[in-house]
């Protein structure tokens, strides 16, 4: 078998392009190219050396999901859709005033406020500066999400929507909690 | 920068990939050491060039990694550091445990 017909697939080739930055595409695609074709398909045959190579694949993800412009986009988008669900929210409890209206309502413009707040000090572009209302609400809104999502779980009855908000609140805080501070640098917090 | 600096002057991406993964003694993802590099070179403690590809490599370029002096001055602390931790440590013996 030539190394042209043992190299690997091409879809995949083009997809761990897409997960890498100009500066490395042509080095670690290389790097892998040689590893697979010296390598790994020798040792493991082709099945077993696409799947490896998947693999390969697979660790790059969360790397190219946490870098700084995704990442911002990402906690940009959940923190506006959190926002528009809380204001929804708490309209529609401040409407129909079940029973326990007044705290669903308060936890609903906490969870608004937090929203926007993370948006404006994105767009703001501010330096670091609140560490710990970062953690505080980053913590408060997992702690919300976490709450809901584990009750919505054990409910006799499936909410898609209240499980497509605590899942929101949830990631949101996740990616607040992680969200990368360059030291002296203009990055923003939040 | 302990794999780069084994490697010597042959220290590209998959032999530092390699070089981990004997070291470590289990198997290291290609994203994670990539990932590593990456951050090290940012920081300044390693330098890295490129070379020629081979044709395996489709023509790619390879890209060689050196430890800089800041990254040699990094290891030489952290060296001297778990030396003054180790220091005046004995491990029990299988017969006193």
């Amino acid at each position: 078998m030539s190394a042209g017909t043992q190299s690997p697939p091409r879809w995949a080739e083009a997809l761990l392009e897409r997960l890498l930055s100009a500066r490395e595409q042509e080095t670690v695609v290389g790097d892998l190219r040689e590893e697979y074709v010296e390598s790994v398909v020798v040792q493991r045959g082709r099945l077993l050396a696409n799947l490896w190579y998947l693999r390969q694949i697979c660790s790059f993800v969360p790397r190219r999901l946490f870098q700084k412009r995704m990442e911002g986009q990402i906690l940009q988008a959940t923190s506006l859709f959190t926002f528009a669900c809380a204001c929804w929210l708490a309209t529609m409890e401040m409407l129909l005033r079940h029973h326990g209206y007044g705290l669903r309502i308060v936890i609903a413009l906490c969870i608004a406020m937090i929203s926007m707040a993370t948006i404006l000090c994105r767009l703001a572009q501010m330096e670091k500066r609140n560490e710990g209302w970062r953690w505080a609400g980053a913590l408060l809104l997992i702690a919300i999400g976490g709450h809901a999502f584990l009750r919505n779980v054990r409910a006799t009855h499936f909410e898609g929507f209240a499980f497509l908000i605590s899942l929101a609140l949830v990631l949101q805080g996740v990616l607040l909690l992680f969200r990368r501070v360059q030291k002296g640098g203009t990055e923003y917090v939040i | 920068m302990l794999a780069i600096l084994h490697l010597e002057t042959e220290a590209y991406g998959r032999a530092v990939l390699h070089q981990a993964q004997e070291m470590l003694r289990r198997n290291v993802s290609a994203g994670s050491v990539y990932t590593t590099l990456d951050r090290l070179e940012a920081r300044g403690l390693v330098r890295s060039r490129l070379a020629e590809g081979t044709p395996v490599r489709g023509g790619r370029v390879r890209r060689y990694y050196t430890v800089a002096a800041k990254g040699i001055s990094a290891l030489s602390d952290a060296q001297s550091a778990l030396t003054a931790i180790w220091a005046g440590v004995q491990l029990p013996t299988e017969v006193s445990l």
